[in-house]
């Protein structure tokens, strides 16, 4: 009895002196940057090499002062929040319902969209921009909105994660709706949507993540300071001479707290929904 | 609980998409209404348009007010200028090429020295010679070298930059190098390339290295490092533009070369200097940019000298880095006789130095260091580097394949840079293989799209 | 005779509905992706400067035949499977590894959770820019080799030696990417009954054999659908190697896309860009068809 108890004593020890020291590991660099987003330009690399490299020194605020002042940060995250929801919104609505399609429907050219789908996935999208604009350029659409948010809702992913997870869903609960004069349309709004949130949490965190740090289209597409999107604003810290990493990284973690904010507002949805999309398989 | 947070979640995005909506149309032109005007014009009626990089706020503000003045005159020819934000030195670049690709260029947009003959050979520029006839020799006859193309001015700068040899006192003072020598060093006697790497071995210690050399994988590695090529006695290029081979591979260039890897093969400086490394103390000299002054000024918690770029022992041939963004006028420009106004206006001697002021550059005109903007450029390090600037300054070479040569450039150096660091000797042969790529490559550019 | 008549309509329904559906998205990609795809395969028969869109020459299969014996190609196309094929196995293993440490219930298990999963939320360009400087060769400036010559080593020139750089990049995906992984992982893992290892243990199991034997075979398909979601991210390799080494040194981190990228732009080689990405685009396609067609086997 004794030797059960120092057994399970010695395995809580060694479960949180392992789980420390690769937390620590997990997290050093970032706290990292937040202490050297808080040091003065001259202190970040002082003490690199003891451990008083994660602690600041004279610690001020200067460094996000400056960046507030180099950029209206509001109004760049207005602009960037309002072009991801625009484009989550289509996204969610459009790839869901091409997913279902996908997974419950029999119809002609079902298996050719699918494998498109699939094999579309690994398309590098750095490897098509300049066709891409040119594109844009002759819808006429460059530095407009539309150029921005159109030719990013469809998401071979999130067709395929969303077809993934309606493959699941029985077939008698969308047979026995349809029994009762339900309509297609009208089974998937009220009786498909509702039981699936866990998957739309999963794609839209996905998605915001991926546009909050998309920079190399917006940078193209679109021209202006009051149109500017997150990364490119913390970008022109990076193209001005002088480069100061203290600015630089101060940018850095003021462009990480959404993020944050979201991860903790939507914790459970982000772990249940990442984690439904893998069980299956 | 749960869907109540999903609700809101899917309320906000309707909310939001009905504002993105209203601010869609506004970026089309349609609608006006609701959306806050520029600051810096308005791009939707203005006649000029113009593209510079995004810099910090002094510049941000000049450019408000300055085209703020420009439009109260010229109600009937409103200019507007877009800040373009940029992540290193190709990003920009990028963005003019994909406009270029649709015809989607400003009136007039800003270039960075040496990409300007490649600009004017592809005609993606227009001539401005007559715009600046009266006043060009205003202008240092470095930005009038690099600025022009088969004999044709295609772009103007306000500001020139220089690099010269930076260093930190104290630690000098700590290895014993004499730093009063150092601060008395003139134009007619520089320091030379031994020199230098003498006091590179000397401050090499464990807390710091002797010195730095500019490793940005980008143009800061052609920029900083050209001068000494043509202090050795011969340039990346050939003085008209088209050939590499027997220039960035010969005897010369392979010597001079060797003897910056040797420094980094050696550890006197670092294969990955970190951009900040001289004013956190990481390095007691660099060979750091004219920009560096205002930021050593501002922020340095130690004693600093700068002297001029450091000279070929057997040639003694002083030379020194230079150019800088210079505005030009597109093709696409629908009104060229508007930009040409505006464009001397903008480059007159009192917007230079002002401009020069707030963006802590020395001015291209020598007439706007006559200008009180320009008081802190008559004595100390700023004055070395206007003298610099005046006397002995090079523009990088102007071809049009400059930009292939850049990266390829660029490129090799990091390659003989890191094989120097990880086998601590120098191996030539290595680097005229590298050097030697380089040519076949500009050859190969050039040949392809240039040579009839 | 009147329920068959019901059941067809239900069919043609059903079909209708099918393409109403799926129509969106469907013309959504064949726009905004398939196009650029035509247009990329279109200009690569052509002699394209970027800064010439006035001037461009029908070659035909030339930018073809030069990519054939184009060296950087070639090595571009070994680079990233290298980086597939090794950080695949890395990112999955270290992600199961995380999932297991973290899958019992301790008090304030779920802060481990959020630390391994906090690298997630900074984008890849923050990571690369941040461990460009914690790389840094020289010790005074590097925080690792500062921690590697505090134990007494010799620093190591991790971005700027061809052997070491492209692992250093993979060292660093793994990080960034294992807290995701270890999240999906975490969901397959309290799926399996815990009677089986009830049982494993009543029978005399050692931990190694129970992770062998039960927990192994009931992760099969997460593992297949972890595995293939990493290989998807790893064949577009770009950012890391764009902010980090600009595919250097000696073209150790020069990786198809970011080759893609320099010839496209940077050189301003648009028809011959186009065809290396026309050809990697055959490759990446053939690839995922092969993985989905492995994996849905069963």
């Amino acid at each position: 009895m004794k030797s059960l108890k120092a057994q399970n004593a010695l395995h809580k020890i060694l479960f949180y002196a392992g789980n420390t020291i690769i937390g620590i590991i997990f997290v050093s660099p970032l706290i990292w940057m937040i202490a050297a987003s808080l040091k003065p330009e001259a202190k970040i690399f002082a003490n690199m090499n003891s451990i008083k490299t994660f602690v600041p020194e004279d610690a001020s605020l200067n460094n996000f002062i400056e960046v507030f002042r180099r950029i209206d940060l509001l109004n760049v995250f207005k602009n960037t929040i309002l072009y991801i929801l625009l484009i989550l919104l289509f996204d969610l609505l459009l790839n869901s319902l091409c997913g279902y399609a996908l997974a419950k429907f029999r119809f002609r050219g079902r298996k050719l969209i699918l494998s498109f789908v699939v094999a579309l996935m690994v398309m590098p999208m750095e490897a098509i921009l300049l066709p891409m604009y040119i594109e844009m350029s002759q819808l006429g659409w460059v530095n407009t909105m539309q150029a921005l948010v159109v030719p990013s809702i469809a998401k071979c992913f999130s067709i395929y994660m969303f077809y993934n997870f309606f493959i699941d869903i029985p077939d008698d609960l969308i047979e026995a709706a349809s029994i009762d004069g339900s309509s297609p349309v009208r089974t998937f709004f009220f009786i498909v949507m509702p039981i699936s949130k866990t998957v739309y949490a999963t794609v839209f965190i996905l998605d915001f993540v991926a546009h909050w740090n998309d920079f190399m289209w917006p940078f193209l597409v679109m021209t202006g300071k009051d149109r500017r999107t997150i990364q490119l604003a913390v970008q022109s810290f990076f193209g001005t001479q002088p480069v100061h990493y203290s600015a630089i990284m101060a940018s850095l973690v003021l462009s990480a707290i959404p993020m944050i904010i979201m991860f903790v507002f939507m914790q459970k949805y982000y772990v249940e929904g990442i984690a439904s999309s893998g069980i299956k398989g | 609980m749960k869907r109540k947070i999903l609700s809101t979640v899917l309320a906000m995005m309707m909310a939001s998409s009905m504002i993105a909506c209203g601010s869609a149309q506004s970026a089309d032109g349609t609608d006006n209404g609701g959306e806050a005007v520029n600051t810096a014009g308005d791009m939707d009626d203005a006649v000029i348009t113009i593209w510079s990089p995004s810099d910090k706020e002094s510049i941000e503000n000049w450019w408000a007010e300055k085209i703020d003045e420009w439009n109260s005159e010229h109600p009937d020819m409103k200019a507007a200028r877009e800040a373009i934000d940029r992540s290193d030195s190709y990003a920009y670049d990028n963005k003019i090429a994909t406009a270029v690709t649709s015809n989607d260029l400003p009136s007039i947009f800003f270039v960075d020295g040496p990409q300007v003959s490649y600009y004017a050979a592809n005609e993606i520029i227009v001539p401005i010679t007559d715009y600046f006839s009266d006043c060009i020799d205003d202008f240092d006859p470095a930005t009038q070298a690099q600025c022009t193309y088969n004999g044709e001015l295609y772009a103007i700068s306000a500001t020139q930059s220089g690099v010269a040899f930076y260093y930190n006192k104290d630690l000098l003072k700590e290895c014993g190098v004499d730093t009063d020598d150092l601060d008395s060093r003139t134009l007619d006697n520089p320091i030379t390339w031994s020199e230098m790497a003498e006091i590179a071995e000397k401050c090499t210690t464990d807390s710091y290295v002797g010195t730095h050399i500019i490793m940005d994988h980008g143009e800061g590695i052609p920029y900083a490092l050209e001068p000494m090529y043509i202090s050795e006695g011969k340039d990346y290029i050939s003085e008209d533009g088209t050939t590499a081979d027997g220039y960035v591979n010969s005897d010369e260039a392979v010597k001079t070369t060797a003897f910056l890897a040797d420094l980094i093969a050696k550890g006197y400086a670092n294969v990955d200097p970190i951009t900040d490394e001289f004013l956190n103390g990481a390095c007691a000299t660099e060979l750091g940019g004219s920009w560096d002054v205002a930021v050593l000024e501002e922020n340095a918690t130690f004693d600093w000298g700068v002297t001029y770029y450091p000279v070929a022992d057997d040639t003694k041939k002083a030379v020194s880095p230079c150019g800088d963004w210079s505005a030009a006028i597109s093709k696409d420009c629908e009104n060229v006789e508007a930009a040409g106004e505006f464009l001397s206006w903008l480059m007159n001697t009192e917007n230079v130095a002002s401009y020069a002021d707030a963006i802590a550059k020395p001015a291209t005109r020598a007439s706007a260091y006559e200008e009180e903007a320009m008081a802190a450029y008559a004595e100390g390090p700023r004055a070395m580097f206007v003298e610099q600037l005046q006397n002995t300054a090079a523009p990088r070479p102007r071809t049009p394949s400059y930009a292939t040569f850049s990266t390829d450039y660029a490129e090799a150096m990091t390659n003989i840079f890191a094989e120097a660091a990880s086998s601590k000797t120098v191996d030539e042969s290595y680097i005229k293989e590298q050097l030697d790529s380089v040519a076949d490559s500009f050859a190969e550019d050039y040949n392809t799209y240039y040579a009839n | 005779m009147a329920s068959k008549e019901k059941l067809s309509g239900r069919k043609r329904d059903e079909r209708i509905a099918g393409y109403v559906f799926s129509l969106p998205a469907v013309v959504l990609l064949i726009v905004f992706l398939g196009v650029p795809i035509i247009y990329t395969v279109y200009y690569s028969v052509f002699q394209y400067q970027v800064m010439r869109p006035n001037d461009i020459l029908f070659i035909g299969l030339e930018n073809y035949k030069k990519l054939i014996s184009d060296s950087d190609f070639w090595v571009s196309l070994k680079n990233t499977f290298y980086f597939t094929v090794v950080v695949v196995p890395v990112q999955c293993i270290l992600a199961l590894l995380l999932a297991m440490l973290v899958s019992k219930k301790f008090k304030g298990v779920s802060i481990f959770r959020t630390m391994y999963f906090s690298p997630q939320l900074t984008s890849m360009v923050v990571i690369s820019v941040l461990w460009t400087v914690l790389y840094n060769s020289n010790p005074n400036t590097g925080l690792i080799n500062a921690f590697l010559t505090n134990l007494g080593m010799e620093p190591i020139n991790f971005l700027t030696n061809e052997k070491t750089a492209m692992n250093s990049i993979i060292f660093m995906s793994a990080w960034q990417g294992a807290g995701y992984q270890m999240m999906i992982f975490l969901a397959g893992l309290q799926g399996i009954p815990r009677d089986q290892y009830e049982a494993a243990s009543v029978d005399g199991a050692t931990p190694f054999q129970q992770f062998w034997s039960i927990t192994l075979p009931n992760l099969k398909g997460t593992i297949k659908y972890v595995i293939m979601i990493t290989m998807i991210q790893a064949m577009k390799l770009f950012t890391q190697p764009y902010v980090m080494t600009q595919g250097g040194p000696r073209n150790s981190t020069k990786t198809m896309v970011y080759y893609i990228y320099t010839q496209g732009f940077q050189k301003g080689n648009f028809g011959y860009a186009c065809a290396v990405a026309a050809v990697f685009f055959v490759i990446v396609v053939a690839m995922s068809l092969l993985m989905q067609n492995l994996t849905s086997e069963e």
